[in-house]
Order: structure tokens, then sequence, then C-alpha cells
């Protein structure tokens, strides 16, 4: 087989979420000498990007991403260990997290698997994070985004008070802040400040993407 | 904007559609739950745990609006911790669920289908029984809780039970069929209290699962619930927040007397709703609501109405969701505002 046959199989296994053929899939590629980091750009990402765009269409939902997921890591795991770090884009750095007060993940959790999928290096701090920990933890891995989703009106000021906190430190600049979850809108982004809102997972890390001027 | 006073009790408005007869106003029924607390300078937790403060809550919050339903609602899990699930209770905030008891078939052994006393059902009977003495001749009083689907996700941690709908269908079923039971079981107490039973489906949601899933975990569990509230002799509504557009005829086939949307255009409702079931929404609780200004309010409640005249069975202005602790009183009095001034070219006075 073809490295574009072999590529596009991989896409077409790992969209309709059969984990173990996309990971024997993987393994044939190791075995045709196909350079890992090959294998990811040209035939699991591009898999990923087609769920992104089969969710954004709401033909898939959680379900469908959440297998899908499984499959693309699997693949993953298997080439992972090959995989020169070298050939790699400097890969935009996120921290991402549920604002205190607030326990509800799945949001985040999809943009935390789709952002990922898409090359980004993600650190998830999980829910309920306190406010400052944003900011430190994006401090101390020199993160380019800021990634904060919360589900209810009770913890959104939450997210206005770490902007006004990257304000007082005069380190707004160095993050875009992307904001997301059931009760926030574009009003809302506007008026705290923030960089980027996006309304579902697919669509958060396309623009995310975009805003970081990557295609 | 003038404002005229009301005619009818809550109650007779509600009848009066129901029969057909004519009404003073447009039915506002703006969904105020656990915030009332905060009118009796009372925490969410004291609410959650003590059906007098419930029901004193309720008591305030009726007496200022005048609204048209009464929702008793604690939060989402009640349901999931009345048939073991552990609950997380804060100060004011509603309790959750933070770790899903079923984590492996093995832990279905602690699980049970929860009975009419179980967890923090009696709270509700107690809040219903003073509430029907005090109030119930003005206003009809209803009790929201969380259907199988959201109730199974709960037990079970919404994204394991999301894969098991691919991975492990026995077990999600398994989780469903006790889920529904349980339901069953509470809409029997609600409904000997002469109140109205709510399914609520958060996670039922169109924003979490395709319309092809519903029909698989959530249709036949719904319409069994429906089919025992019309067998009790009562309404029963279906409420599922997020987005619905895809699911809302899916909805209207459940048999639910009222359909409570929250993010669906309400003129797509209309078309595939019509004649079937009342609609009931859809303003959005997060946005206009809570942050106002109140003219703003005003011009989304006209709006909907507007886009509702002349729907048939009837449109019932509401929120999209629970008004939560942060949306200030007096945007839910714009509501009401709006309720008795707008739309009475349609509501013939008598």
């Amino acid at each position: 087989m073809d490295k574009e046959t072999l590529f596009q199989e991989i896409s077409h296994a790992l969209v309709e979420f059969e984990v173990e053929k996309v990971a024997e899939l993987a393994e044939d590629a190791l075995k045709l000498n196909i350079p890992a980091f090959e294998t990811i750009t040209g035939g699991l990402i591009p898999g990923m990007n087609e769920v992104s765009r089969l969710f954004e269409e709401e033909e898939y939902f959680l379900p469908e991403v959440l297998m899908c997921s499984d499959a693309f890591n699997a693949g993953l795991d298997v080439v992972n260990p090959y995989l020169d770090k070298s050939s790699l884009e400097k890969p935009i750095k996120m921290v991402i997290g549920v604002v205190e007060g607030d326990t509800h993940d799945i949001g985040k959790n999809l943009v935390r698997i789709l952002s990922g999928a898409s090359g980004f290096e993600v650190y998830d701090l999980g829910r309920d994070v306190p406010l400052d920990q944003f900011i430190q933890k994006a401090e101390e891995l020199e993160c380019d985004m800021i990634c904060m989703s919360t589900l209810m009106t009770t913890t959104m000021d939450g997210m206005k008070t770490v902007i006004d906190r990257l304000k007082e430190r005069n380190i707004r600049d160095k993050y875009k802040v992307l904001i997301g979850g059931g009760p926030i809108s574009q009003t809302f982004c506007d008026k705290i400040g923030a960089d980027l809102y996006a309304n579902d997972a697919s669509s958060a890390v396309r623009q995310a993407k975009d805003l970081m001027g990557r295609a | 904007m003038l404002i005229r006073e009301d005619i009818l009790t809550s109650k007779e408005r509600v009848l009066a559609l129901l029969t057909g007869k004519p009404l003073d106003r447009i039915i506002c029924m703006p969904i105020v739950t656990t915030n009332t607390a905060h009118l009796i300078g009372k925490t969410v937790k004291e609410f959650q745990l003590d059906g007098k403060v419930m029901a004193e809550a309720h008591i305030a919050a009726f007496k200022k609006y005048n609204y048209d339903l009464i929702y008793l609602f604690t939060n989402c899990s009640y349901v999931a911790e009345a048939m073991g699930a552990e609950l997380d209770y804060s100060e004011d905030e509603p309790a959750n669920c933070e770790v899903p008891i079923i984590n492996s078939r093995e832990d279905l052994s602690k699980l049970k289908v929860a009975e009419k006393n179980d967890g923090q059902f009696p709270v509700f009977y107690e809040a219903l029984e003073i509430l029907n003495k005090e109030v119930g001749d003005d206003v009809f009083i209803s009790v929201c809780f969380s259907g199988p689907v959201s109730t199974a996700a709960t037990l079970r941690g919404v994204e394991a039970f999301a894969r098991d709908t691919y991975t492990d269908q026995e077990l999600c079923h398994t989780l469903l069929r006790m889920a529904t039971d349980s339901c069953k079981n509470l809409i029997r107490e609600i409904a000997s209290y002469g109140a109205m039973p709510i399914i609520l489906e958060p996670i039922a949601s169109g924003s979490l699962f395709s319309p092809k899933m519903f029909d698989k975990i959530a249709f036949p569990y719904i319409k069994e619930l429906v089919d025992l509230a019309h067998e009790l002799q009562a309404l029963i509504p279906l409420h599922i927040c997020g987005k619905t557009h895809k699911i809302v005829d899916k909805m209207t086939d459940t048999g639910a007397d009222v359909i409570s949307l929250d993010k669906c255009d309400l003129a797509l409702a209309r078309e595939k709703v019509a004649g079937r079931a009342l609609i009931l929404g859809n303003i959005d609780p997060a946005n206009e609501l809570l942050f106002g200004p109140v003219e703003e309010i005003h011009k989304v409640c006209i709006e909907a109405i507007d886009t509702m005249q002349g729907y048939t069975p009837a449109f019932i202005l509401s929120t999209g969701c629970e008004t939560a602790n942060k949306v200030p009183f007096e945007h839910i009095q714009a509501m009401l505002d709006v309720a008795r001034s707008h739309g009475l070219y349609e509501y013939k006075v008598d």
C-alpha cells in the first residue's frame, strides 16, 4: 500500500472510530519506515480535522468525538515513541480549565481533545480551578493562550477576574484569552475584554489557530 | 409601558387556558427556583435540605411576581442521590455529584431504584404540603426532576456514559432502566400532591447527543414517564436545555404536554410542534436576563411573544433555563411587566 492510501485509511478508520484498526494501520506505517511525524500529520490529524468538521456540522456529537479521540490516541500511542521531536513546528501552548466554583467539564474536555489532536500542547488544569492557577501555570509553562470555560452564571465573573489580574501584572498582552461555556456569549466576551469567544469546541480550536496566525 | 393589573389569579388563568376560556394576559412562567432562597435570606443549601425553607422561599417569590407556575427544584442530581450517589452540598450553589458512583458493572450493586422516601425526596413533599395549604388555591405547583438520561449520566459520569452508548450499551440501558423506574416512583408522589411533574433532561440535549442517539437512549424512557403521568391524569412538560432544534419534533412525539425550550429558534419550534403541545420559552437567562438592561429584556420578550402570536395551543413566556442566583430580581420582574403589557391584543378581557 502506498503512503497516501495508508494515510487515507488511517483517517477513515479514525473517523469511523475503529480504535484497533487505527493502531494496526499505524503499525503498518512504522513497518513501511514512514516517519512517525508524517503518520501524525498525514493520517491522524487530518482524521481529527474531519471529526471537528463533523462536530461543527452537527453530524457528530459528544460520544462520537470521544470515540474518535480514543482512536486518535491509539494511533498516537503506536507512533509516538518513534517521533523525532525536532521535526515538529513549535506548538501552540495553552492552559485550559473550568473556573473556580464549577465542576462541569464536558465542553472543556472537548476543547482539550480537539486542540490536542490539532497539535496544540495542552495543559489541563481540570475543573473548579482557582483563578490564580490559570496565570501561575501559564507563566510557568510560557503558554500562548489561557482558555477558560464555565457552565454556570455564578462563576463566569471569575473569567473577568483572571483578565483583570493579568492587567494588574502588566502581562495581559502575553496571552490570548479564550472563553467558552453554556452561559458565555460574545457580549460577555466583549464586556470582559477576552480575545476570543467560541460557542463550540471545534470552532474554538479553529479560531484559536487563526488567532495565533496558524492556518 | 402600560402595565395592566391581573384580573385572574394564576391558577384561574392556567385553568382558563386549559379549558379554552378567555385570558387576561399571556401566561408567564419564568423558571424561578433555588434563587428564591435569597428573597428570604436563606442559602441554597438550606433550601435544598429543608422543605419549610423551600416552601417559604417560593411563597415569597410568588407573592412578589405573581407568575403562573411555582417550580420546585433543587439540583440536577437529586434523583441520582436517591438511587445511591453522593452529592456535594456547598453553601450557596446547587449540589452536584463530583464522583460518579458507577465505575464498572460491579458497582451496580451500590445502586437501587429510588423509592418515594429516598434521598432528599421528602423535602419536596414537605414543601408541597405547605405550598398547597398557603398558595395552592392561587397557583399551580410543579416539581422538576432530572429524567432518565441525565440521571444515568450522573451516576456513571457524563463522558463514560457517552462512551457507553457505543461500547457498553447494556450497562447504559441498565442504568436508564433503573433511573426511569426511580423517576416513575417520584412522579407518582408528585401527582398525589396534585403537583405537575416536569422532566428536565439537560444531558439529553442536542448539544451533546445526536438525534439518532436521542431515539435510542432518551425517547423510549421519556415516553414512559409521559405515559405514566397521563395515566395519573397529570400534565407533564419536558424541558431540555441547550440546543434542541434537531430534536424538538422528537420531544413532541413523546406526548409531553409542554415543550420547554432553551436554545431553539421559536419560529422553527412553532412549525414542528404546532397543534401538538404548548411551547414554553425561551428568554436566555444568561444573556439579557442576566445583564439587562431592563429595556433589552422587554425587547427580547416582546420579540418572542410576537414570533409566537396566534400559536396554538398556546405560547408561554418563560426563560430558556432556570434563572441563576445572579439574575437580578428586577430582571425577572421585567419579564412579568411585558406579560402584563404586551400581547394583550390576542388575550381578550371579558
